[in-house]
């Protein structure tokens, strides 16, 4: 699978050279759109998904772009994204219940207080029952001596481990990729294929398309290009993730999200699958994260 | 105003002076309350008592406050503004130190949460939540339960290398099994 990867990423841009000198050609592309500016920039297309064609509502058009200003054309062609995954209305509840559940389910509270019998110490009578005036006592570190031990005080471990139902985290990404489409802060991007190896470069780039101060770059495969890879590795805000690690929290936090083109269809893909698959109502239904 | 009510006030107190000395032979504080069948012949002198004030609100204003709690030493602060001054030296207030929300753990977090939709399946997020310790992946309980589950994912490792730690957990094990079952009601069961 990763060498078939290799093999795309490899093969697209000398297919696209290819076609930038011979012009569009009509078989690959079954809905052409038309570039208004110059002829010799390809048309990417996009078609809508295998797994849900027919679909009521209208597919939304985003612009493809690319991370080469050196280009005549900032847009290079046009994308048709799935209304089911970039277009449904936002549900803020469980945006949030996404969040709450991405912070809460790796919690491990350490806090620990020592038992009476714990603390060190305490294990003879201080002194004699009767006699003295003082009040009784048979240890120096009951919870009713300073320094004693905690009867009822956080123990060792705590976990607030739970795990949010399927169709609610799937739910949670829809609503986000949906509310950032909306916002416009949800772009597409060709490839990460960048001129330069600059940090300052990559910063101009997003500070003149006005994309928002963080940015978190998703592709389709875990190896991304030299050149991205140098530039954001000392920039903290900009952030490459592959599909596979989106979510709500990550989208949340970066003000703008940039897709490739093949991780928007990878993500469209796996979101739809398991929206049309038959055994969908049984997912909410299985207690199978308890290892 | 004190002065002009001051300054009234003591020429009314002149002008009764005068009055009191000014007629000793007339007739004074004649009683009229005296029943006609038994009045006397004789004139009954009475004599007419004027109040004269000796203090005046100016002077009381002039003397200034009351001192109270007088030799007690009070060790609140009652003027100035937060932190107190205390023996001269400010109140320690801690330096700022933001956070770095852009560290990579924190750009990073919640990443591969998604992972059992997003990827091809096989894995869970469970899986992959490394900063869990391990036999804590993917578990919720109270504190016997935990170390049930502790004792059976890492018993024998620790009765070989933390035999101490191995024979307190298994000592805490025993009460709480006794404590649990014998000693508390089952809504108990959270807390312990």
């Amino acid at each position: 699978e990763h060498h078939c990867i290799m093999a795309q990423r490899l093969f697209y841009p000398t297919l696209r050279n290819s076609l930038r000198c011979f012009g569009t050609t009509p078989g690959w592309q079954t809905e052409a759109v038309a570039v208004p500016q110059a002829p010799s920039a390809p048309l990417i297309l996009n078609e809508t998904s295998e797994i849900d064609k027919n679909v009521a509502e209208v597919a939304r058009e985003a612009w493809i772009e690319t991370l080469d200003p050196s280009g005549e054309n900032l847009h290079v062609g046009l994308i048709h994204l799935h209304p089911k995954v970039f277009a449904t209305y936002p549900r803020l509840d469980i945006i949030h219940e996404n969040v709450v559940w991405q912070q809460k389910y790796r919690m491990v509270n350490t806090s620990h207080t020592k038992l009476r019998s714990e603390v060190r110490g305490g294990g003879r009578k201080p002194w004699p029952q009767k006699g003295t005036g003082r009040a009784r006592h048979g240890s120096i570190r009951s919870p009713l001596w300073k320094g004693g031990g905690v009867v009822h005080g956080p123990r060792a471990f705590t976990t607030q481990f739970y795990m949010l139902s399927f169709g609610k985290r799937i739910m949670g990404l829809t609503s986000t990729l949906s509310a950032k489409f909306a916002q416009d802060d949800l772009k597409i991007v060709e490839n990460l294929d960048m001129p330069s190896d600059e940090a300052g470069f990559l910063e101009k780039l997003c500070e003149d398309r006005c994309w928002g101060p963080s940015v978190l770059f998703v592709d389709d495969c875990d190896l991304m290009p030299r050149n991205i890879t140098v530039a954001t590795d000392t920039i903290n805000h900009i952030n490459l993730m592959p599909v596979y690690g989106l979510n709500v929290y990550s989208m949340l936090k970066h003000n703008t999200v940039v897709l490739t083109v093949s991780a928007s269809q990878c993500i469209e893909e796996r979101i739809l699958h398991h929206l049309n698959k038959p055994d969908y109502h049984l997912i909410n239904c299985a207690k199978c994260y308890n290892k | 105003m004190a002065t002009i009510a001051g300054t009234l006030l003591r020429s009314l107190g002149k002008v009764s002076m005068t009055v009191s000395r000014a007629a000793p032979a007339a007739l004074q504080g004649v009683s009229k309350c005296l029943p006609s069948n038994t009045t006397c012949n004789t004139p009954v002198w009475t004599p007419l008592l004027t109040i004269v004030r000796h203090r005046y609100y100016a002077d009381k204003v002039a003397r200034g406050s009351c001192l109270r709690h007088y030799g007690y030493k009070d060790t609140l602060h009652t003027r100035g503004l937060l932190p107190h001054m205390v023996h001269r030296t400010r109140l320690p207030v801690p330096l700022y130190r933001p956070k770095n929300s852009w560290n990579e753990k924190r750009a990073l977090f919640g990443q591969n949460d998604y992972i059992d939709i997003l990827g091809n399946g096989t894995l869970k997020p469970t899986d992959v939540t490394y900063s869990v310790p391990s036999w804590l992946r993917g578990f919720k309980g109270n504190e016997y339960q935990m170390l049930l589950r502790k004792k059976k994912i890492h018993g024998k490792h620790m009765a070989h290398l933390r035999p101490t730690k191995y024979l307190e957990m298994n000592k805490r094990i025993k009460w709480l099994y006794r404590y649990l079952n014998q000693k508390t009601r089952d809504y108990y069961w959270h807390r312990a």
